[in-house]
């Protein structure tokens, strides 16, 4: 635990730490005061357009899941890329990586203690997002009982508990983009090489996903499982496609953290 | 110096003492480049020892390795019963120092550093830190931000970290650099008095007069390979070197060119330098005046630069 404390202290140490929270915090008051100020929604489900937003209006709970919705795609993986590229190329670029490993430290040990911190610093982004959604969502429209995707409707304390799992499923999912720029981590010394690298990964992914040709390729890309967390808002929820994601995630994430273990277990410290 | 200490010396070199340190046939390759090429190295308890090289000789490439940064190509290091890199943790609880400059964590304070750094290492109370601190002089600037430090500073709070859990044996790479006068002396003192203490002090260093000053026994590397080690007093080559300026420098030339040969002397600036065993000297003024060239300076080449130290040992070892 030692490992962890202190690299958590670390990044409490860093402004980029507060600058990616003060971002996630920002974000559902934007979404809460744009659809306040629109005049028209967002474009019906029929047509594309993410369900959750047009139910803000009514309830300001969805604002948490809206919140998701917007960031999911892209906020989350890039500070989850950044968050994952700081451990060891970060590090590197700064030259301490030697300094910590001149300690009698493991280096296995250093690395999983990294790991769990840049996941860590996710998590406590994503409960910012969360206070500040239900903040944002709760004050102008309110809080009330939740009307789920299969039609029925549950009071405020489950449709919390519901946003909750949505968010650690998020968690896990996150994981999967940190694990990977983990691991591209230990392969340079440039942390924005590794931010790059991971988000490059993650956009050809989304795009690979979105195209009908590559279709056969969906349910092995991590990104294609990351929008899966909204079947726990049906009655009964769809686990199929959750073990799927959680299949996924798992496997993308023990892949990713076994190359970069084996990687920064033989790598030549020269930064 | 006799012959014989041209030669890397055996790694029973300590005699009675500990060998706190030793390399053993230790090679790192990058890609096609040797940096280190078969190093055998022994540093003996209480030893303060220089590591003298020219850049690009594998000084740096040799501490990494010590600490285990770097895996070898071959052959391995020992710290005292622990090998390099298979026991690097172990081996790692005897040592502290620094490689390269020293770096620290910019947004915390020199205190919080070494706090941090403490913990890993375990059993370093804050009056250890206070105590490192004033002892590199850095207390007045202990709750400063590290991102505010001078270089000097930042050396001096690297010998700081080095210290800090007291290591047998301490590591220091051009630990001088960037350091204004006194800050070196400060800091050659200190070395000085680490080894008067008993710790093993490992200096590495391309500045011959600071190994001469702190050091008792030395190792000369160039190219990736131990050219000389033993004590310091034996390091520096047999012939002589003089600096000779007369009025004539040309006819100086021939004279001194028929009695050493043309290739033991060379020009350096306004003066002819001769490569001349001491005992020669006498005859070599004799012979100008003879020639009626007026000698108007004589001056022993003591600021022998080295590199044509490394060039004239190496050529030395190759001879043999």
């Amino acid at each position: 635990m030692g490992h962890v404390r202190r690299e958590l202290i670390k990044i409490l140490y860093q402004k980029r730490t507060y600058f990616g929270w003060a971002g996630l915090f920002i974000v559902p008051f934007l979404i809460t005061v744009a659809m306040r100020l629109s005049s028209e929604g967002p474009p019906p489900p029929e047509q594309g357009g993410p369900q959750f937003f047009e139910l803000i209006r009514l309830n300001g709970s969805y604002v948490a899941v809206g919140s998701l919705v917007a960031l999911v795609t892209f906020l989350l993986p890039l500070l989850a890329a950044m968050s994952g590229s700081q451990t060891i190329a970060g590090e590197a670029e700064n030259g301490t990586l030697r300094t910590v490993l001149m300690q009698p430290v493991k280096r296995g040990a250093v690395l999983a203690a990294k790991w769990l911190v840049a996941n860590i610093y996710i998590a406590i982004g994503l409960v910012i997002l969360a206070v500040g959604s239900l903040i944002a969502g709760g004050s102008i429209y309110g809080l009330k009982p939740m009307m789920l995707l299969t039609g029925q409707t549950v009071g405020v304390g489950q449709s919390l508990l519901l946003v909750f799992v949505s968010y650690c499923f998020v968690l896990l999912a996150m994981a999967t983009v940190v694990s990977l720029a983990v691991f591209f981590s230990t392969l340079t010394n440039s942390s924005l090489t590794a931010v790059a690298t991971a988000l490059v990964l993650v956009i050809i992914m989304l795009v690979l996903g979105s195209l009908n040709v590559f279709d056969f390729l969906r349910p092995y890309l991590f990104t294609h499982h990351f929008d899966a967390w909204i079947n726990f808002f049906r009655s009964p929820v769809d686990w199929g496609p959750l073990r799927d994601a959680f299949l996924n995630f798992a496997v993308w994430i023990v892949v990713t953290m076994a190359a970069a273990w084996f990687r920064f277990t033989r790598k030549d410290i020269l930064s | 110096m006799s012959e014989s200490s041209l030669l890397p010396t055996r790694l029973d070199s300590c005699g009675e003492q500990t060998v706190v340190l030793s390399a053993h046939a230790l090679t790192k390759d990058f890609g096609r480049l040797r940096a280190v090429d078969h190093l055998d190295l022994a540093v003996c308890r209480g030893d303060v020892f220089g590591f003298l090289g020219p850049n690009g000789a594998g000084k740096t490439t040799t501490i990494r390795l010590i600490f285990g940064l770097l895996y070898p190509t071959t052959g391995y290091v020992q710290v005292l019963d622990h090998r390099v890199p298979d026991q690097r943790q172990e081996a790692l609880r005897h040592l502290g120092g620094f490689v390269d400059d020293p770096t620290f964590y910019n947004n915390m304070t020199a205190r919080r550093n070494l706090r941090l750094f403490g913990e890993m290492r375990g059993g370093v109370s804050e009056e250890r830190i206070t105590e490192v601190l004033e002892l590199v002089g850095l207390a007045g600037r202990a709750d400063s931000k590290v991102g505010s430090y001078s270089h000097g500073m930042r050396q001096r709070l690297g010998i700081a970290l080095a210290l800090l859990h007291r290591p047998e044996l301490v590591i220091l790479d051009e630990p001088t650099s960037g350091l204004d006068p006194q800050g070196m002396k400060d800091v050659r003192e200190l070395i000085r008095e680490l080894g008067h203490q008993g710790t093993t002090v490992f200096l590495s260093s391309h500045l011959l007069h600071e190994v001469e000053l702190v050091c008792n026994r030395a190792a000369i590397m160039n190219k990736g390979r131990v050219v000389v080690q033993g004590p310091v007093s034996t390091l520096r080559p047999v012939s002589s070197t003089v600096k000779v300026l007369t009025a004539d420098q040309s006819k100086a030339r021939e004279t001194l060119s028929s009695l050493f040969g043309a290739g033991n002397i060379r020009e350096d600036e306004e003066y002819l330098v001769v490569q001349a065993d001491d005992e020669l000297v006498p005859e070599m003024v004799r012979r100008l005046v003879a020639d009626d060239i007026d000698v108007k300076a004589l001056v022993p080449a003591f600021d022998q630069s080295l590199e044509d130290m490394f060039l004239e040992l190496t050529a030395r070892s190759e001879d043999k």
